[in-house]
């Protein structure tokens, strides 16, 4: 089955009704979201609104409780996390996850799939130096600081040359020299047709990097738009702040 | 929230600490009594030396056989109760093979030339390792990918079933008796140390396996993403890594590695279906002694306990019997004292 309407190319995530429960709580509720190719989105909401939820959905580590979802017009739903990967669907974590008893180098050097290992090595150490972290690709991932570690995270998931890229609080907790990188980084790849999606509670960020926004509230879309129709929105206002 | 607990329970964790702390204490006095005694009538060093050495041999084989438990655990988060009986299996295919398949006039090659004797542990392991490779595969496939992720005692529960399934069928196909195989006796003399030929053809294999799984490990791309799916599954899974082929080799890695040791242990002593308990306890005490998880830990912690019962077997009366109490010892002293391990474990997530 294909995703009915879908020109191909025009949207690169085309997400239907999905749903997620964890017992008595939808986590995710018929959520319906389309992003289109080359574009740099995000996704917004009040805390537990589904949006780490939704990307689990996206990258296979949760079974989803209804609904389907098309990557480039293809089905994805019920793919494992690493064929996903290997589509080119890849992500980050809130909360960073890498490899603390590896070394920078090995981080990346574990996650790639095709291609000689001199390749592969080659790949990693540009991918380090695209973030300044040439230097420190032999120390132990641990020792890192949190920004450095947020950085080699991120070109972890570009390992794969993936088409779109899902960033789980990207500024969280990051310093503002590091953040500029990562964003400059963020331009750029966006600039070589990629499409990114953001999840973010910097506002300022959000606002002036993203070119479409998507709000979230109890696992539903509420609003969809530009950044300042998005600023001018009542309903999420009122998600946000509550009623007047 | 929790009640407040009994002071009587401290208690007895006091006194669960003294017994544990004791017993080694008393070992260690006894022992140094022993050696008192023994060292006015030897020429110490040499004895302590010579102790030491073939310690260091017997805890080699340890290292290896405890490195397969270690990674498995490591990288699955099951407690393999059958990895003892893996052990086992290997040894009784060496028996196959040495005294069923190869023609009987063959047989004395391995008791008088050297050189035969290792070519014969080398051609063997090139059979049996990659037979118990794709058998821990298949248990792997069969018995356990269906419950990963789930309650951990299953696991625990199905490879306990697997290791008495395994034990009872070798007493009904070998029977109960202890089996040896005629290898290659006397003893290589280095200086003042003799260092029996068995026992240094089982170390120079041990060393190269460890070494080959350390290398694996550290510059391999599996073996790479075998680290990263020990240190976190969810992530490798993201990052591309299929997590269940990872699991798939990982078990088959380990059972060989168990088998390694059975090969290894068939060469030097006897062996019966029941052996597997013995080796299996020691290696639960090596990774609590180096740390769960941790490849170095094992090999430290295997050499150590070799070492320890070595001592403890030479210089204390009565030695041989208390040598088997080494590793329960250990075990409960490390629990209460540096639950994480001499070298540290992975993190309990």
């Amino acid at each position: 089955m294909r995703a009915e309407g879908a020109v191909a190319g025009e949207f690169i995530l085309d997400i239907q009704a999905m749903t997620k429960r964890f017992g008595g709580v939808t986590a995710v509720n018929n959520c319906s979201i389309r992003v289109p190719r080359n574009i740099v989105a995000g996704l917004i909401g009040p805390n537990g609104s589904g949006k780490t939820t939704l990307f689990n959905l996206l990258t296979g580590l949760l079974r989803s409780d209804g609904g389907d979802y098309f990557y480039k017009g293809e089905p994805m739903v019920g793919l494992t996390p690493h064929e996903i990967f290997n589509r080119g669907i890849s992500r980050t974590f809130q909360i960073i996850r890498v490899f603390r008893e590896m070394t920078a180098l090995e981080n990346l050097v574990a996650v790639s799939r095709d291609g000689d290992l001199g390749g592969v090595r080659r790949r990693a150490l540009e991918l380090l130096d695209f973030v300044t972290l040439l230097r420190l690709k032999d120390e132990y991932a641990g020792n890192l600081s949190y920004g450095q570690q947020k950085l080699l995270e991120f070109v972890r998931a570009l390992m794969s040359d993936p088409e779109v890229l899902l960033l789980d609080e990207p500024a969280a907790g990051v310093n503002r020299t590091l953040l500029n990188t990562l964003l400059d980084r963020i331009r750029q790849l966006r600039g070589q047709g990629k499409s990114i999606l953001i999840v973010e509670h910097d506002m300022k960020v959000v606002m002036n990097h993203c070119e479409k926004i998507f709000v979230l509230d109890y696992g539903e879309l509420i609003a969809e738009g530009l950044p300042e129709e998005i600023q001018r929105n009542e309903q999420v206002i009122e998600a946000y702040f509550g009623h007047k | 929230m929790a009640e407040r607990t009994p002071g009587w329970v401290y208690a007895v964790y006091l006194a669960l600490a003294l017994a544990g702390a004791g017993l080694p204490l008393a070992l260690a006095w006894e022992g140094f009594v022993g050696w008192l005694a023994q060292a006015r009538s030897m020429t110490s060093l040499a004895v302590t030396l010579q102790v030491l050495a073939s310690g260091i041999l017997q805890g080699g084989l340890y290292a290896v056989i405890a490195m397969g438990l270690t990674m498995i655990f490591g990288v699955m988060r099951i407690i393999n109760v059958a990895h003892g009986e893996f052990l086992m299996v290997g040894a009784y295919m060496a028996f196959v093979f040495f005294m069923m398949l190869l023609p009987e006039e063959l047989h004395s090659l391995f008791t008088s030339n050297l050189g035969m004797a290792i070519l014969g542990v080398g051609v063997f392991l090139l059979i049996c390792l990659p037979l118990m490779f794709l058998f821990g595969m298949g248990v792997q496939r069969l018995l356990l990918n269906p419950v990963v992720g789930g309650p951990e005692l299953t696991p625990l529960l199905i490879t306990f079933g697997l290791s008495l399934i395994l034990i009872n069928t070798f007493i009904s196909v070998f029977s109960s008796d202890f089996r040896a195989i005629p290898y290659m006796s006397g003893a290589l003399v280095v200086g003042n140390l003799a260092l029996g030929y068995p026992q240094v053809i089982s170390v120079a294999v041990s060393a190269a396996v460890t070494g080959g799984v350390f290398g694996f490990l550290k510059f391999s791309r599996l073996g790479k993403a075998v680290r990263a799916t020990a240190q976190n599954a969810d992530v490798a899974m993201v990052c591309g890594v299929n997590v269940e082929r990872i699991y798939l080799y990982t078990f088959g890695f380990g059972t060989a590695l168990a088998a390694t040791g059975g090969v290894l242990i068939s060469i030097q002593l006897a062996f019966s279906p029941e052996i597997g308990g013995i080796y299996i306890l020691r290696s639960f005490a090596i990774i609590i002694l180096g740390g769960r998880g941790n490849y170095l830990g094992a090999l430290a912690g295997g050499i150590l306990l070799g070492v320890i019962e070595g001592f403890i077997s030479f210089f204390v009366s009565q030695g041989s019997q208390l040598q088997e109490l080494a590793a329960y010892t250990l075990l409960v002293f490390m629990l209460l004292v540096r639950p994480q391990g001499l070298l540290g474990g992975i993190a309990d997530e």
